[in-house]
C-alpha cells in the first residue's frame, strides 16, 4: 500500500483532485480496424465535487470511467486516484486500491445474490478484514433508507431499493471516489429520482467525491458539472447544470 | 438442427472433454479387466494346450467331492501298478505315472520360495522320461537320476538363485530334504507354468515325497500312431478297476482351462464390479454436466423452439450431444484400457498376486460391450436433461435466466426417493439374511438403490448439511468463506448431484474399511479367547502342503515348552457339503485351544470319532454317540461317531478330528499351525530362542508370539484392503472430477457476480480461496453422506457375517477421520482448475452491460 500513498508526482495545479487523468488515450485493435475510444483526455474531479460525465454512444465516456476508476488501463497516458498513479499497479494492487479506495455503482447487478443487503454493502470492508466504523454504517443505511431491509437478500428487493444499498455499499468504505455507472440506467424516474437525492445528499452531507456516467440529461442535472465527450475528446463542460441545458447542449450532438 | 448441437460441442470443448472424462476412466478400466482377464485366459489356454498336447488319455481315481473353493475336484490316487496295465493295452504306445503335490524350494537365505497362500502354487512331481508326456524341456544339466537330485523350473532356480551342481533344501512331506540340483527346464517356452514353482524329482523320490509310495495322482498314456483319442480311451476304460475313470487328452485339456477359467471369473467379476462403479459415478457426472448446461441453455433452447424447432428437436439435439460425449469416450476408453491392463496387470503383482500373460488379448466381444456400456450409460444419464430441455416453453426465450433451481424439492421426490431407499435396505438385508442363491445380486441391487435413494434425497438434505458442514468457515475464512457456504448453498440439486458421485466411492471405502476392521478385531478377540498359549507357528499355506509334523513332535520335548500342539487341515464331503476338517491331539490341543467341550470328552476323539460345533450338531439334530457318514477323497465314506460337541468354532472350525482319525484317512499329513505354550518362568526370549533352535531345521516355520501371531492371522486383510482401496480410488477421482467440473460450469454462470466482486476489490487469491472453500463443502458432503451409508453396509455385513467368524462391529473412528481429512484435500485439489478459471476472468468484460 505504501507504494499507492507515496506516488506524488501529480502537477500543482491538480495534485489535490481526487481523480484525474493526463491525455487518457485508450486504443482498440490495431490497423485498419482500430478503435480510438480515447483521444487524449486530460481531466480533473476535485474532492467533494459531483462529476457527470456525458456524450452519444461511442463517445468513450465508458471507457474513461473504467479507466480512471482502475477497472481497465490505458493505451497511454495516465489516470490517478489521488496521488496513485494507475499505470504502476499491478493487478493485486490495483483490486487493493479499488477496495479501499474506490466505490462502485453499476447499472445493473450491483448485489451478491447469496448475500444479505447488509452483507452486501459491508462487502467491501469483510474483503479488506475489517469492521468498518459502526456509526457510519448507521448514518449510510439510515440516509439510505434501509434501516428495515437490511436482512433482506436481493432477490427480496425492488430495483430502486438495489440500488440504495449498492450506493450504501459505495459509501460504507468512505472511499476517496465513488464512480456511478448509469445508476439509475435501470428505474424507473421515481426510485432514479430518489438514488440521484441520496448520490447528491451524500455529496453534500458527507463531502463524498461522485463520479457519474450517464446519457439521462434529468440525472445529469444533480452533477455539480458535467463534461460531454464526443469520439473519444472532451468537447464542452458545463457548470451547475440543469437538466433543461443539458438536454440543450445534447441535441447539439445530433444523439 | 444437428449441425446446432454440433456447433454447441465444438464451441465447449472443454466441457465436452471433462464430461467425457468421467465415462473414458469407467470404460478404459473395464475394456482393461476384459483385456488383462483374456489375456490370462489365452495364456492358460495355451499352456494346457502345451502340457496335454501329446496326452492322449489320463486314467485316475474318480472325483470323491469337488471342492467349493475352485481348486477343482478333489481326488484319491491311483496304484502305480495301473502303468503296467495301461502299457499292455493294446494301441498304448506310452504309458506313465504323474505326480503333482505339494513341495517348495528354499532358496540359499533359507526362506521358501513362493507363496502359496496367495499367489501361484509350489508344486513337487515326477521327472517323466517320455517326451510325449513330460511338458519340461532340460535347457541346463540333465535329468534326475537318483533319489536326492532334483530338476527345477528356471523361474525358480533363477528366483533362488541356484545353478546346476549346487545343493538345496526342499519342503516336503517329512522332513526337508536336501537334495542336488542336476537340471534346470523350461516349461515349453515359458520359465514356469504360469507362475508356478516345480521340483522334479525321481519318481520314487517323488512318490515317497510328495505323494505315497506305490501310488500315482493319474497314468497319462500315448496312443499309437493311428489310434484316436477317443478308441484309445475305450478301450482302457475296460480294464481298469472300479473307482478309478479315463478322460481324452482334449478333454482333460478342457477341464484344465475351464479350472483356471472359473477361478479367473472369480478375478473378473471382482474386477469389473469396480468398473460399474467406477461407471455408475461417471453417470452422475453426465447427468448432472447436462442437467447444468441445459439450465445454461434455457433461452438458446427457448429460442430454438420459438423460431420452430420441435419438442422433439430440442431433446434429440441434447441427446446427440450425450451420444457424441459417449462414442468418444468409449472409444478413447478402449484404447486406454490395454494400457489400463497392463497397469492392472503390476498393481496386482505390487499385492502379491502375479499373474503370468503373454501378449494382449483384444478380443471383439471387449470391444462391444464396452461401446455398449459407455455409451448406454451415457444416453441414459443424460435422458432426463434432455427431457427437461424439451419441456422448456418458447417463451423461456423472452424471460430473464431462473437462477436455477433450490429449495428441497417436492413432497413426491421425498417420498421417492425414501421409498428407493427402503427397497434397497430391504433387498440389501434380504440377500444378506435370507441366504438363497439369489444372495448376491439381492446384495448388489440393495447397494445400488440405496445409493440412489440417497442421492434422490439428496437435494432435500443438501442445504442443510451444507449449511452445517460450511458453518464454521465463516468464522475461519470470514467473507471468502461465508461466500463458499452460500454458492454451495445456492443449488442444492447441483451441490447434491456432485456429492453424489463422491458418496459412492467413499461409502464403498468406508464400508471396506469397517468390514476390515471389524474382521481384524474379530481374529483378535479369537485369538485371545481361544488361544491359551504364548507361541505359535503358521506355515502360512492355508492347508495347501503344510509343515513337518515332527516339528511340532520336538518342539514338545524342549524343557522350555510346556505343550506343543499341531493342527492339521483338511476336506471332507459330509451331508452333500464340502467341510473343513481340523485334524488335532485330543491329548494337548484342548490344552491349548479353548474350544469350550459341552458334551463328551476330548479323550474319546479315538479312529472313528469326530468332534462337531454345537450350532452344527443342533441344525443336523446330532448328538454325542450319533453316527455321521464322511466322504474322504482318500478312503472313501467313514461312519464316524460323534465323540463330542464344542461350543467355540474358532480358529478350529466346526468339525474336529483326531489325531487318529485324521491320520487314518488322510494320505497327505502336515500341520498347518502349530500352537506352544511355555512353561511358567522361562521368559519369552529364552523360550523363543530355544524353539527357534529347532525350527531352524524346518525353512518356513517362523516362531510368532501373540502378538505377531495375530499380525500374521490379520495381514490378508491390509492386503487385500489395499487392493481395493486402489480400485476405488478411480471411482474417488471421477467424482472428484466431477466436482471440478461442476464448479467451472457454475463460475460460468456466475461471471457477471464474479465480476462485480472483483471490482469491489476482491482479489484474485480470495476468489480462488471462495471457490476452493465451496468445493471442500460439496467434498466433504459427498464423504459423509457416503460415509453414512458405508456404516451401515458395514454394519450390516458384519452382521451377517456374523456365524464366519466376524462377529464384533468395529467403527475405526481414526480411518474415517482421515477419509474425512483427505476428501477435504480432495476438495482443494479439485477445485484448482476452476480456480483458476475463476480467477482468470477478465473483470471488465464481466460487469459491462451488454
Amino acid at each position: 500500500m505504501a507504494t499507492v500513498w507515496s506516488d506524488a508526482r501529480g502537477t500543482q495545479p491538480t495534485a489535490s483532485a481526487a481523480a484525474r487523468t493526463e491525455g487518457a488515450t485508450k486504443v482498440y485493435g490495431r490497423g485498419p480496424t482500430e478503435v480510438r475510444a480515447l483521444n487524449g483526455v486530460t481531466v480533473a474531479f476535485q474532492p467533494g465535487e459531483f462529476g457527470a460525465i456525458m456524450g452519444p454512444s461511442g463517445s468513450g465516456k465508458s471507457t474513461l470511467m473504467h479507466c480512471m476508476a482502475g477497472l481497465d488501463t490505458l493505451t497511454a497516458g495516465r489516470a490517478f486516484i489521488g496521488e496513485a498513479d494507475l499505470s504502476t499497479l499491478n493487478d493485486r494492487d490495483l483490486t487493493l486500491l479499488r477496495r479501499d479506495r474506490v466505490g462502485f455503482v453499476f447499472q445493473a447487478f450491483n448485489l451478491v445474490p447469496t448475500l444479505t443487503a447488509f452483507e452486501n454493502i459491508t462487502l467491501p470492508l469483510a474483503l479488506a478484514g475489517q469492521k468498518g466504523d459502526p456509526g457510519w454504517i448507521e448514518r449510510v443505511v439510515a440516509t439510505v433508507g434501509l434501516s428495515d431491509r437490511l436482512a433482506h437478500r436481493p432477490s427480496e428487493l425492488s430495483g430502486g431499493q438495489q440500488q440504495r444499498v449498492a450506493i450504501a455499499r459505495a459509501l460504507a468504505s468512505r472511499p476517496q471516489i465513488i464512480f456511478a455507472d448509469e445508476p439509475t440506467g435501470n428505474l424507473d424516474s421515481r426510485s432514479g429520482a430518489e438514488v440521484l437525492g441520496f448520490t447528491r445528499t451524500a455529496v453534500d452531507d458527507m463531502g463524498q467525491t461522485v463520479v457519474m456516467v450517464t446519457h439521462d440529461p434529468v440525472a445529469a442535472g444533480y452533477a455539480d458539472r458535467v463534461l460531454f465527450l464526443a469520439d473519444g475528446r472532451v468537447v464542452d463542460e458545463m457548470q451547475q447544470p440543469t437538466a433543461e441545458r443539458v438536454l440543450d447542449r445534447m441535441k447539439q450532438f445530433g444523439d | 438442427m444437428f449441425r446446432v448441437t454440433l456447433k454447441g460441442l465444438a464451441a465447449h470443448k472443454f466441457r465436452l472433454a471433462a464430461t467425457a472424462l468421467a465415462v473414458m476412466l469407467g470404460v478404459a478400466f473395464m475394456a482393461g479387466t476384459l483385456v488383462l482377464t483374456d489375456t490370462i485366459g489365452k495364456t492358460f489356454d495355451d499352456l494346457f494346450g502345451d502340457v496335454f498336447e501329446g496326452t492322449d488319455a489320463v486314467v485316475r481315481r474318480e472325483a470323491a467331492f469337488s471342492s467349493p473353493e475352485g481348486q477343482g475336484d478333489q481326488r484319491g490316487r491311483v496304484d502305480a501298478s495301473l502303468v503296467r496295465t495301461m502299457a499292455a493295452v493294446d494301441g498304448v504306445a506310452e504309458a506313465d505315472g504323474t505326480i503333482q503335490g505339494y513341495a517348495r524350494l528354499v532358496d540359499k537365505e533359507g526362506e521358501p520360495v513362493g507363496d502359496p497362500g496367495m499367489g501361484a502354487p509350489t508344486f513337487g512331481g515326477n521327472w517323466s522320461d517320455s517326451d510325449d508326456l513330460n511338458p519340461f524341456r532340460i535347457v541346463d544339466g540333465r535329468p534326475p537320476a537318483a533319489d536326492d537330485e532334483v530338476v527345477l523350473d528356471k523361474k525358480s532356480a533363477d528366483d533362488a538363485g541356484y545353478r546346476v551342481g549346487e545343493t538345496a533344501t526342499v519342503v516336503v512331506q517329512g522332513p526337508p530334504q536336501r537334495v542336488e540340483v542336476v537340471g534346470i527346464a523350461k516349461f515349453g517356452e515359458a520359465d514356469s507354468p504360469g507362475g508356478a514353482s516345480f521340483v522334479l524329482f525321481t519318481t520314487p523320490a517323488a512318490q515317497r515325497l510328495v505323494a505315497e509310495p506305490g501310488k500315482f495322482d493319474a497314468v497319462s498314456v500315448v496312443a499309437e500312431e493311428g489310434v484316436s483319442q477317443r478308441e484309445i480311451s475305450e478301450r482302457i476304460a475296460r480294464v481298469v478297476p472300479p473307482g478309478v475313470e479315463v478322460v481324452t487328452g482334449e478333454e482333460i485339456t478342457a477341464e484344465s482351462q475351464s479350472d483356471i477359467k472359473e477361478g479367473l471369473q472369480f478375478f473378473n467379476v471382482f474386477m469389473l464390479v469396480f468398473a460399474v462403479v467406477a461407471l455408475l459415478v461417471g453417470s452422475f457426472i453426465i447427468f448432472n454436466t447436462f442437467s447444468i448446461t441445459v439450465a445454461q441453455r434455457t433461452r438458446e433452447n427457448a429460442l430454438l423452439r420459438a423460431i420452430g424447432a420441435t419438442r422433439r428437436q430440442v431433446l434429440a439435439s441434447v441427446l446427440v450431444e450425450a451420444l457424441v460425449v459417449g462414442v468418444l469416450a468409449s472409444l478413447i476408453g478402449l484404447a486406454v484400457g490395454v494400457g489400463v491392463a497392463v497397469g492392472l496387470k503390476a498393481l496386482l503383482a505390487g499385492f502379491g498376486i502375479e499373474i503370468p500373460a503373454g501378449g494382449v488379448v483384444f478380443l471383439p466381444r471387449t470391444v462391444v460391450i464396452c461401446l455398449v456400456v459407455g455409451i448406454g450409460v451415457t444416453l441414459l444419464a443424460a435422458l432426463s436433461p434432455a427431457r427437461r430441455a424439451g419441456r422448456i416453453p418458447p417463451v423461456a426465450a423472452m424471460r430473464e435466466m431462473a437462477g436455477g433451481s433450490s429449495g428441497y424439492g417436492s413432497k413426491l421426490r421425498i417420498g421417492v426417493g425414501a421409498g428407493i431407499l427402503a427397497l434397497g435396505v430391504a433387498s440389501l438385508l434380504g440377500g444378506l439374511f435370507g441366504g438363497g442363491g439369489s444372495a448376491l445380486p439381492m446384495v448388489g441391487l440393495g447397494v445400488l438403490l440405496v445409493f440412489f435413494g440417497v442421492s434422490v434425497l439428496g437435494r432435500t438434505i443438501a442445504l442443510p448439511l451444507s449449511r452445517v458442514i460450511g458453518a464454521p468457515l465463516p468464522r475461519l475464512r470470514g467473507i471468502t468463506g461465508a461466500l463458499a457456504r452460500e454458492n454451495a448453498m445456492r443449488n442444492p440439486k447441483r451441490t447434491a448431484a456432485t456429492a453424489s458421485a463422491l458418496m459412492i466411492g467413499v461409502g464403498l471405502v468406508g464400508f471396506i474399511t469397517i468390514l476390515a476392521a471389524s474382521t481384524r478385531a474379530s481374529i483378535n478377540a479369537t485369538i485371545d479367547k481361544a488361544f491359551t498359549g504364548d507361541f505359535a507357528i503358521d506355515s502360512g499355506t492355508f492347508g495347501v502342503g503344510g509343515l513337518d509334523p515332527a516339528l511340532a513332535d520336538r518342539i514338545n520335548e524342549l524343557s522350555e515348552v510346556r505343550v506343543a500342539t499341531g493342527v492339521r487341515m483338511g476336506s471332507a464331503e459330509i451331508d452333500g457339503h464340502v467341510e473343513e476338517l481340523q485334524g488335532v491331539d485330543p491329548a494337548t490341543a484342548f490344552d491349548i485351544l479353548n474350544v469350550e467341550p459341552l458334551q463328551g470328552a476330548p479323550s474319546d476323539l479315538g479312529a472313528n470319532a469326530i468332534a462337531v460345533f454345537e450350532d452344527v450338531a443342533k441344525d443336523g439334530d446330532l448328538q454325542v454317540g450319533d453316527r455321521l457318514p464322511v466322504l474322504f477323497k482318500d478312503t472313501g465314506t467313514k461312519e464316524l461317531t460323534v465323540a463330542m460337541i464344542y461350543g467355540e468354532n474358532q480358529p478350529v472350525g466346526d468339525y474336529l478330528l483326531g489325531r487318529a482319525a485324521y491320520d487314518a484317512n488322510f494320505a497327505d499329513q502336515f500341520d498347518s499351525q502349530i500352537f506352544i505354550d511355555t512353561v511358567d518362568g522361562v521368559s519369552a526370549p529364552a523360550a523363543r530362542a530355544a524353539i527357534e533352535g529347532v525350527t531352524a531345521d524346518f525353512p518356513g516355520a517362523d516362531v510368532r508370539d501373540r502378538a505377531g501371531f495375530k499380525e500374521d492371522q490379520t495381514s490378508f486383510v491390509n492386503q487385500l484392503l489395499g487392493l481395493v482401496y486402489a480400485m476405488l480410488t478411480l471411482a474417488i477421482v471421477i467424482a472428484l472430477l466431477g466436482i471440478g467440473n461442476t464448479l467451472a460450469l457454475s463460475i460460468l454462470e456466475r461471471t457477471r457476480e464474479l465480476g462485480l466482486m472483483r471490482a469491489v476489490g476482491m482479489t484474485r487469491s480470495q476468489l480462488r480461496s471462495t471457490v476452493r472453500w465451496e468445493s471442500v463443502v460439496i467434498a466433504l458432503q459427498g464423504t459423509l453422506l457416503g460415509l453414512a451409508v458405508g456404516v451401515f453396509f458395514g454394519w450390516a455385513l458384519v452382521q451377517a457375517l456374523s456365524d464366519e467368524g466376524i462377529n464384533r462391529l468395529e467403527i475405526p473412528f481414526v480411518n474415517l477421520a482421515v477419509v474425512v481429512v483427505l476428501a477435504g484435500l480432495a476438495g482443494i485439489v479439485a477445485a484448482i482448475p476452476p480456480a483458476r478459471r475463476a480467477a482468470r476472468l477478465d473483470v471488465l468484460s464481466a460487469i459491462v452491460t451488454e
